[in-house]
């Protein structure tokens, strides 16, 4: 199995070999043509320096197995990564939702929801420290601060 | 000098600006205070409130943030052993060994005297390094500040904790790479915006700061949960917040040396306030006679005094890079920079010259926030040691909530959140593979000043790179980045010999 030096060094090799090749891409004008520094030179010498990094670490790692093959992967039990991976999603939505139906409707949604996620059961709980947060929030950027908020795209 | 540090007084104790030192001090305490956040965290939290706000008064607001955020981290560190941010993890040792003997109250004292001792004192030498630094800078080239710049980015990976060196630097190239999305400003080319009109004006600072730390230090303590090593649930019994004479006399000299040491490594690129308290601790139990060094781990005055003092001298030492030469030596710094960039404002020699308000503002308020933190959170701090058993859920929440909001409320397009979420979900990746976060910040911000300075350094050479070694001093700061390069490459070498 990889352990996470290496599988973090292959995707940054991933990364950089992809950046390197957008960066021979970089359409130049026609005055560039001639500088001795143009749009894509640093691109390009970023992506030089993130390969060679990149490789370096590998072969590092290489090195390293032949001593030691310590894996040193965090203890992450499924519960947790459900919960996470459920709070990216009600980030995507709560986004996803903000100009449609209003920063009040969507934050008091995504709040209660967020703390039902993270294991809060008391409806009370809920509610408390969730509508009131969004509507103080919303009455003092509105209000105090005289920043627009969208009431929502749908209702308007 | 005596000019400027009537300005900034004038500026800093204006009545809003108090009111932002204080209020920044108490917010930083409370999520400095929280396991797993830090001040850069609680920083960018307040990036969108200081748009709204002067600059002088941002910054004002930021340093008090700083500042509490430090203190909050140690008062978690004494009171539940579960230090806020790394620069705080030495005065763990002995504070948290203090409070269980039932002198919390005692040791916070310490912790919030030694670091009071240690910013005024590291106020005191910024307040002498950073014009003289300023104006010798005046000088400084193009190829001097990328050489400069290069500097400061290798330091930072040399510095990163042991063994992290290449993740450290592939960060930096990763922040870097990030820096080149956008319009090119020198010939108006579109770069790695794929056709994407959202991405025409590049990525925010705001946008990379909040989702590589806030939104992902969040997720991150979601997806692994801090195991609480103290009592949390109970507030502990904080006891007498009164120092003996007795007990003056014996951390007096530690804090004045440790101050010093702190303050020294502050201002160099990369070390910051980590290494400033575990060096502080180790040389004060070097230095203590033999009976006291073996009270050191078990609740020694001076153990917990040394750290405090040198980490506060060095979180202010890290600012004479920032305002002298622009050039960030911290993750924390590197976001300061941003703020004043978003700004309009340049750091850098000609700060002092152009916006005297803020450079003096600003090191007057570190000096008022020390002093808030002393006369007002000290006493506070069994009120706000609360905290720390406010419901996870909750906490987990607002910083979600705020920092989305946030960056919304700064550029009103929801194209942001999304990407945000994206790198979010990266960051926390990288943190699972035990990459550090501050080097990717440092690279993003530098990116477009090494872009800019490079290019003027090639047209002033008409294109020869021997600018870069033609000038003794270009020359020698080159040599020492190089050098401070092949420093964990030789070691990882000689490990290896070592080992075979």
């Amino acid at each position: 199995m990889l352990n996470r030096d290496t599988l973090g060094a292959l995707i940054f090799l991933a990364f950089f070999t992809a950046y390197a090749v957008f960066a021979w891409q970089i359409p130049l004008l026609p005055f560039e043509e001639m500088d001795a520094v143009n749009s894509a030179s640093i691109p390009k010498v970023y992506a030089a320096l993130g390969l060679i990094f990149s490789l370096l670490a590998l072969l590092a790692q290489a090195i390293k197995r032949q001593h030691n093959s310590g894996d040193g992967w965090p203890q992450i039990n499924r519960r947790s990564i459900g919960q996470t991976a459920v709070l990216l999603l009600l980030m995507w939505v709560y986004t996803a939702l903000l100009e449609p139906i209003g920063f009040l409707l969507a934050t008091s949604a995504f709040l209660s929801a967020g703390f039902f996620i993270l294991g809060e059961r008391r409806w009370r709980v809920l509610l408390l420290a969730s509508v009131p947060v969004a509507v103080v929030f919303w009455l003092i950027v509105t209000k105090l601060l005289g920043i627009y908020l969208v009431p929502g795209e749908l209702w308007s | 000098m005596l000019d400027g540090i009537l300005l900034g007084l004038s500026t800093a104790l204006q009545w809003q600006n108090l009111l932002y030192v204080i209020a920044g001090c108490f917010v930083g305490t409370f999520i400095g205070m929280l396991p797993g956040l830090g001040p850069i965290t609680a920083i960018a939290l307040m990036i969108p409130i200081t748009y709204s706000i002067d600059p002088s008064s941002g910054m004002i607001l930021m340093a008090g943030v700083y500042y509490g955020a430090i203190f909050g981290g140690s008062t978690s560190s004494i009171l539940i052993n579960a230090p806020g941010v790394a620069g705080t993890v030495a005065s763990s040792f002995d504070g948290y060994p203090l409070a269980k003997q039932g002198m919390a109250g005692k040791a916070l004292a310490i912790a919030a005297w030694a670091s009071f001792t240690g910013g005024t004192i590291g106020a005191l030498l910024l307040m002498l390094a950073a014009p003289t630094l300023a104006k010798v800078s005046l000088s400084f080239q193009s190829a001097d500040y990328v050489a400069l710049m290069c500097l400061g980015l290798t330091a930072i990976a040399a510095f990163s904790n042991k063994g992290t060196f290449l993740k450290a630097m592939m960060m930096t190239v990763f922040g870097l790479t990030l820096s080149t999305v956008g319009i090119d400003p020198s010939s108006g080319t579109e770069r790695f915006t794929f056709g994407n009109t959202d991405l025409l004006d590049g990525i925010s600072f705001l946008l990379i700061a909040m989702s590589t730390f806030a939104l992902a230090e969040a997720l991150s303590n979601v997806l692994k949960p801090e195991v609480k090593q103290g009592n949390s649930e109970q507030p502990m019994q904080i006891g007498s917040i009164r120092l003996s004479k007795t007990e003056v006399k014996e951390i007096s000299p530690t804090i004045g040396r440790s101050s010093l040491l702190g303050f020294i490594i502050g201002v160099l690129p990369g070390a910051g306030a980590t290494i400033a308290s575990f060096m502080a601790y180790a040389a004060e139990r070097n230095l203590a006679p033999k009976a006291l060094q073996e009270k050191f781990g078990k609740g020694s005055l001076r153990g917990l005094a040394a750290p405090e003092s040198a980490n506060n001298a060095a979180c202010t030492g890290s600012f004479v890079p920032l305002l002298t030469l622009g050039i960030p030596g911290s993750g924390t710094t590197a976001i300061m920079l941003g703020a004043l960039i978003a700004y309009g404002i340049q750091p850098g020699p000609m700060l002092m010259q152009d916006n005297p308000d803020v450079f003096w503002a600003v090191i007057i308020s570190m000096y008022l926030g020390n002093i808030v933190l002393l006369i007002l959170n000290l006493p506070l701090i069994p009120y706000l040691a609360r905290v720390l058993i406010m419901p996870k859920a909750i906490l987990t929440m607002m910083i979600l909530f705020f920092s989305l909001i946030g960056v919304y409320l700064v550029s009103f397009n929801t194209f942001d959140l999304f990407m945000m979420i994206g790198f979010a979900l990266v960051a926390l990746v990288l943190r699972l593979l035990a990459f550090p976060m501050a080097p990717l910040l440092l690279g993003f911000i530098l990116g477009d000043m090494i872009e800019s300075n490079f290019r003027r350094a090639m047209m002033t050479s008409d294109g020869s790179l021997s600018i870069f070694w033609d000038k003794p001093l270009t020359l020698g700061i080159m040599l020492l980045a190089i050098v401070v390069l092949a420093m964990p490459l030789l070691s990882f070498l000689r490990l290896r010999k070592a080992a075979v």
